[in-house]
């Protein structure tokens, strides 16, 4: 066997495999482009790729697919970078929350200009700009007019029946889709035997809850799951590798859900098949042979077996 | 770490001329960026049996099948032709391709349902419900 | 290139050992090409007491089993299609009362297993035995012609373009085949599947000429890679922070989005 070579890394990365909404690429009605920005992601706190229309009139989420030893073929090219990036749209409500959160807790009535502001964050006031902000931020915050202008203030209530909403559109995609929803860990080597009215709907309320956290703060997920009227989970965490101790963490660490199963990281390989099942694929190919082989003499085998 | 305040501008116009072209998802990483003989090679040994494709890539058996992408979605190959200099500068990317469905690639494994490529375009549809108007 | 191994066999009647032992054939490596279709043609004129069949293994299906996950060695490849092909023997109707077999591998164990196989046939398994019995002979002879016909008549199912047809013998030490292997290396591809990719002259020149391909069953990539990739996203995790203020890490993204392998970027 020849000897196994490093993987050096990929310098010179300069093309991307997407799957887009076509309204994120909808060249028709604006005469500005899409654009990738920067904008503060409200989980992490950290910045997160997101894509603004033409216009900025719609928000998109930037995620990507991503499983190690991939790449691509594209026409007559290689790509190296295996990564599936897709853009999805994206409701801008989740980006704005923190910041009507944060100024909420003054209780008092602001005008959005000066709330959805982020000097780490250049392109944020940008998301103003989205329809589907102005239209639907009655959700989020009570809004007063003063003289031709408007003020809003965070509502915890409005908010929480609006995530409810979100909460079970969700289950009801889930349900559609027949995703796995259930305990037992993933894996690829197992069919999914269970089917929808195996679950208890608690499954599925905790695992749309789940879903969403991913757009909330600590404090909104489990205001949420409060609000689901769903308990609290506790579960003992598995140890954590060294390298991944929090320093910052001021709470004690207590998960809301029982994800310790699923969520670490798994790179496992599949296991391979067992020999017998490939000497019966090949034995298969090889009858196939066996006949052209024949054929190839074709006139002399006949000939012998008359 | 690029600079928060640049912004990658998608040069939507140049989807007029981008071509649509067959894309694989393969089952390794090729160390390459660049013009390789696929239709030649890839295209010119692949054999159909059933819903599933097979091929040899490098001595290696895979096995694969067409993925469509959802439904009011598109296939983009997003490519940058001039990088600025600095990471504070704006950059662009045109659409150099454009495609409708895929072709993923296992390594010796059939395809089927639970491939994460498959579960992944579950996507689109559930970030619909998570983020579609919800009605007052 | 490097199409073999054909496995063949021979079928005599066992009153005519003497008859083919006359006819001359001896180890097929002795011969050369032209002496080898002589033989063919006295051996395939005889038919009232000798039959032949032949199982072909194409170099594709070789690799891709010799480089499959659980490695499916060319001994067990081997082993199985000689089975393969006295069960054809017997399914066609042949009384077979003997059977004569080259080794591959230890000869002890293979004869053991082949017996076991087949019981109430006797078989007989020896080392280099294409020398020591005439049937085996004949095989191998049968087994020669055959490869080179269709290392000469091989159609390419690549889209080749005008391929230049003088490969030579397909045999590593032919200097036309060697130099066929260096002008139409393919960096991406390697070569046609003609060629037996775990043959290692194919490796080496790929190794030095073509672009590195790495799968995840590598054996230094996959664990090493994966520790690699999991460096990375820690790195990526950490410089994350740079945008924003205080990083909060006590969120685990949710299974939804780890199990499908989905996650946010941070920039593009």
């Amino acid at each position: 066997m020849a000897t196994k070579k490093k993987r050096m890394p990929n310098m010179q990365n300069d093309s991307w495999v997407v799957i887009a909404a076509d309204s994120a690429i909808d060249t028709q009605k604006h005469d500005s482009e899409p654009a990738f920005v920067r904008l503060r992601n409200p989980v992490t706190d950290a910045a997160s790729l997101y894509m603004l229309s033409g216009g900025d009139v719609q928000l998109f989420e930037v995620k990507a697919f991503e499983e190690d030893f991939h790449s691509w073929f594209v026409g007559q090219t290689v790509q190296r970078d295996g990564r599936l990036l897709f853009v999805t749209p994206m409701d801008p409500l989740y980006l704005m929350l923190p910041y009507l959160v944060k100024v909420g807790k003054e209780g008092k009535f602001q005008p959005l200009d000066q709330v959805v502001m982020d000097e780490d964050f250049p392109a944020c006031p940008r998301l103003l700009s989205c329809t589907r902000a102005l239209s639907s931020l009655h959700h989020i915050a009570e809004e007063k007019e003063v003289g031709g202008v408007k003020f809003h203030r965070y509502s915890q209530e409005k908010t929480m029946n609006w995530l409810k909403k979100k909460v079970e559109r969700t289950v009801t995609v889930l349900k559609a889709r027949n995703i796995s929803v259930g305990e037992g860990v993933k894996s690829t080597t197992y069919i999914r035997v269970k089917s929808e009215s195996d679950y208890h709907p608690e499954d599925f309320l905790r695992y749309a809850h789940g879903i969403l956290s991913e757009y909330l703060s600590e404090d909104l997920s489990k205001a949420l799951l409060k609000h689901l009227q769903l308990p609290e989970l506790t579960s003992p965490k598995e140890p954590e590798p060294p390298s991944k101790k929090r320093k910052l963490s001021e709470l004690p660490v207590e998960a809301e859900e029982d994800y310790t199963k699923f969520n670490s990281a798994d790179f496992a390989r599949k296991p391979p098949k067992k020999m017998t099942a490939a000497q019966k694929s090949l034995a298969k190919v090889d009858k196939t042979g066996m006949k052209s082989m024949s054929s190839f003499f074709s006139p002399k085998v006949k000939a012998e077996k008359k | 770490m690029s600079c928060n305040s640049s912004v990658t501008r998608v040069n939507v116009s140049s989807m007029g001329q981008a071509q649509r072209v067959p894309v694989h998802l393969l089952p390794c990483e090729i160390e390459h960026n660049g013009p390789a003989q696929v239709s030649q090679y890839l295209t010119a040994t692949t054999k159909d049996c059933k819903q599933e494709k097979m091929v040899s890539f490098r001595g290696r058996g895979l096995k694969g099948q067409e993925l469509s992408c959802p439904q009011g979605y598109t296939g983009l190959v997003l490519k940058e032709t001039n990088k600025p200099g600095s990471d504070q500068e704006d950059r662009t990317v045109k659409v150099s391709s454009v495609f409708d469905k895929l072709t993923y690639w296992n390594l010796e494994t059939p395809p089927n349902s639970d491939d994460t490529v498959v579960m992944a375009m579950d996507w689109p549809e559930l970030a619909e419900a998570i983020h579609g108007p919800v009605e007052d | 290139m490097d199409l073999s191994p054909l496995n063949r066999t021979t079928l005599a009647h066992v009153s005519k050992k003497q008859e083919l032992k006359d006819s001359k054939v001896a180890d097929s490596k002795t011969l050369n090409e032209v002496e080898r279709e002589n033989l063919f043609q006295k051996i395939d004129e005889s038919k009232s007491y000798i039959g032949w069949a032949l199982q072909i293994l194409s170099p594709n299906t070789i690799s891709t089993s010799m480089l499959q996950r659980t490695k499916y060695n060319l001994n067990a490849i081997s082993h199985d299609t000689a089975i393969d092909l006295v069960q054809y023997a017997l399914d066609s109707g042949v009384q077979l009362k003997e059977v004569f077999v080259d080794t591959v591998g230890p000869a002890d164990k293979y004869e053991d297993k082949l017996s076991k196989r087949f019981p109430g046939i006797d078989v007989t398994v020896r080392p280099k035995a294409d020398s020591l019995f005439p049937i085996v002979s004949a095989a191998s002879i049968c087994a020669k012609v055959a490869r080179d016909r269709v290392v000469k008549g091989w159609s390419f199912s690549e889209d080749m373009g005008d391929v230049e047809a003088d490969y030579g013998s397909g045999y590593p030490s032919d200097p036309k085949t060697k130099a066929w292997m260096l002008k139409y290396l393919d960096p991406v591809f390697g070569y046609p599947q003609f060629v037996r990719f775990s043959w290692s002259t194919a490796q080496t020149l790929m190794d030095s000429k073509g672009v590195t391909v790495h799968w995840d069953d590598d054996d230094e990539d996959g664990e090493k890679g994966a520790q690699r990739q999991n460096n990375k996203s820690m790195l990526a995790y950490f410089s994350a922070s740079a945008g924003g203020k205080d990083q909060k890490s006590t969120h685990q993204t949710h299974r939804f989005f780890t199990e499908r392998r989905l996650k946010n970027l941070d920039a593009l």
